[in-house]
């Protein structure tokens, strides 16, 4: 036990240290800052809520730096692509939360919130569930055929309609090999950060989705480009939080000890494996968190009197953390097994790269 | 077992089902007492 005495907590270092490391993998991997698993997790060690936030935001802003250097390196960043897209998710998650104080306001209920939450959650897994199952069988056919396929696949075709439209200025993503009006990167900034702001939930969950399925980036390039926007926006948010007091910075040193690894390992992990396999552990991550802010939610709303909601709740939070960790692991085992001509099983091929 | 992983679906369950197995233990002989 340590005592921090900044939150007024004792909590085991090594918890935090774990914690740190398995968000990072998952962070690193899919692009998100993970701030669903941290703050929950922060508040069953003990930390009060503000705190929890601070912290969390803290070390998401430090452990963002090292998965963005280690993607840089992986060559998976375009910078005019992040840099058009962070002006507007910064204008966007404003209006957001403008948006959500109007509407409290003018009375709209939580549970309306919460609705239209789950309800945007719950078509995004759909959709790239649907897509990325598609976009699986695709490759499976090709290989079939005996044709050689990329790091790459996707069936969408929204990504052509968004490219075509000719809106003066026009930026060249030379990293990411698109072509495409600065208003529509800007646009889908701005509706993304809007719908963080809004609903609170993590800008990353919408926009790596909207980098593949809207830009037309690949999904490493969607990771890599949304990691440097969290660099950005989360650096930002530590500021605010630690200029408000909300920050206990010996908890974030441990924390971040432990992303350091995990950030580095979660980004190395995506050489091993194509755009689909990135895009599924997304997808489950989206439909998981939302089962478990649900949970909790339900609870809060319940005045706290059913005790096993608490309980479903911290150990999906915990759950969830283990699975995405164990899940990204275990493609990295297959991929190496693949390389090596062992037996994996029918569905990895798929989804990993031989080399 | 070989056949059984073969179905993406199967191995998430699998998986899914190990990790809250694996959370709710560490929680009821550990995280309840020692944190909260």
């Amino acid at each position: 036990m340590f005592d921090f005495i900044i939150a007024g907590v004792q909590a085991p270092i090594f918890l935090l240290v774990l914690t740190g490391m398995t968000v990072g993998m998952v962070g690193g991997f899919i692009g998100v800052g993970g701030g669903y698993m941290v703050t929950p997790a922060l508040i069953v060690f003990g930390f009060p809520g503000y705190m929890a936030s601070g912290i969390d935001v803290t070390h998401i802003a430090g452990k963002s730096v090292v998965a963005t250097i280690r993607h840089r390196q992986l060559g998976n960043i375009d910078w005019v692509l992040g840099l058009a897209m962070v002006g507007g998710t910064m204008m966007g998650v404003e209006m957001g939360v403008r948006l959500l104080n109007y509407t409290k306001s003018i009375g709209l209920s939580g549970i309306a919130l919460l609705t239209g939450s789950v309800g945007i959650m719950v078509g995004l897994f759909l959709y790239t569930q649907i897509e990325t199952h598609r976009a699986q069988k695709k490759i499976q056919e090709l290989s079939r055929e005996g044709k050689t396929v990329g790091r790459e696949l996707s069936t969408s075709n929204i990504p052509k309609f968004f490219q075509s439209i000719s809106l003066f200025p026009i930026i060249r993503c030379h990293v990411a090999r698109i072509v495409i009006s600065m208003w529509v990167v800007v646009l889908v900034g701005i509706a993304t950060g809007t719908l963080a702001g809004f609903f609170g939930v993590g800008g990353g969950f919408i926009r790596v989705p909207a980098l593949v399925y809207m830009v037309g980036a690949t999904t490493h390039i969607a990771v890599g480009t949304d990691l440097l926007e969290i660099v950005v926006s989360g650096g930002y948010g530590a500021l605010r939080h630690f200029a408000s007091g909300n920050v206990d910075i010996i908890a974030v040193f441990f924390m971040i000890i432990g992303a350091m690894f995990g950030a580095q390992f979660g980004s190395i992990a995506t050489s091993y494996v194509r755009g689909p396999a990135i895009r599924y552990i997304l997808s489950y991550s989206l439909i998981l968190a939302t089962v478990g802010a649900f949970l909790r939610l339900v609870y809060m709303l319940s005045a706290q009197k059913y005790e096993f909601l608490n309980f479903f709740a911290v150990v999906f939070t915990l759950g969830e953390m283990i699975f995405l960790c164990l899940f990204i692991l275990s493609l990295v085992y297959f991929a190496v097994r693949h390389r090596h001509g062992k037996w994996v099983p029918a569905w990895i091929p798929s989804l990993v790269v031989v080399q | 077992m070989k056949s059984l992983l073969d179905s993406m679906a199967v191995y998430w369950c699998i998986l899914l089902l190990f990790s809250l197995g694996a959370a709710g233990l560490i929680y009821i002989f550990w995280l309840k007492d020692a944190l909260i």
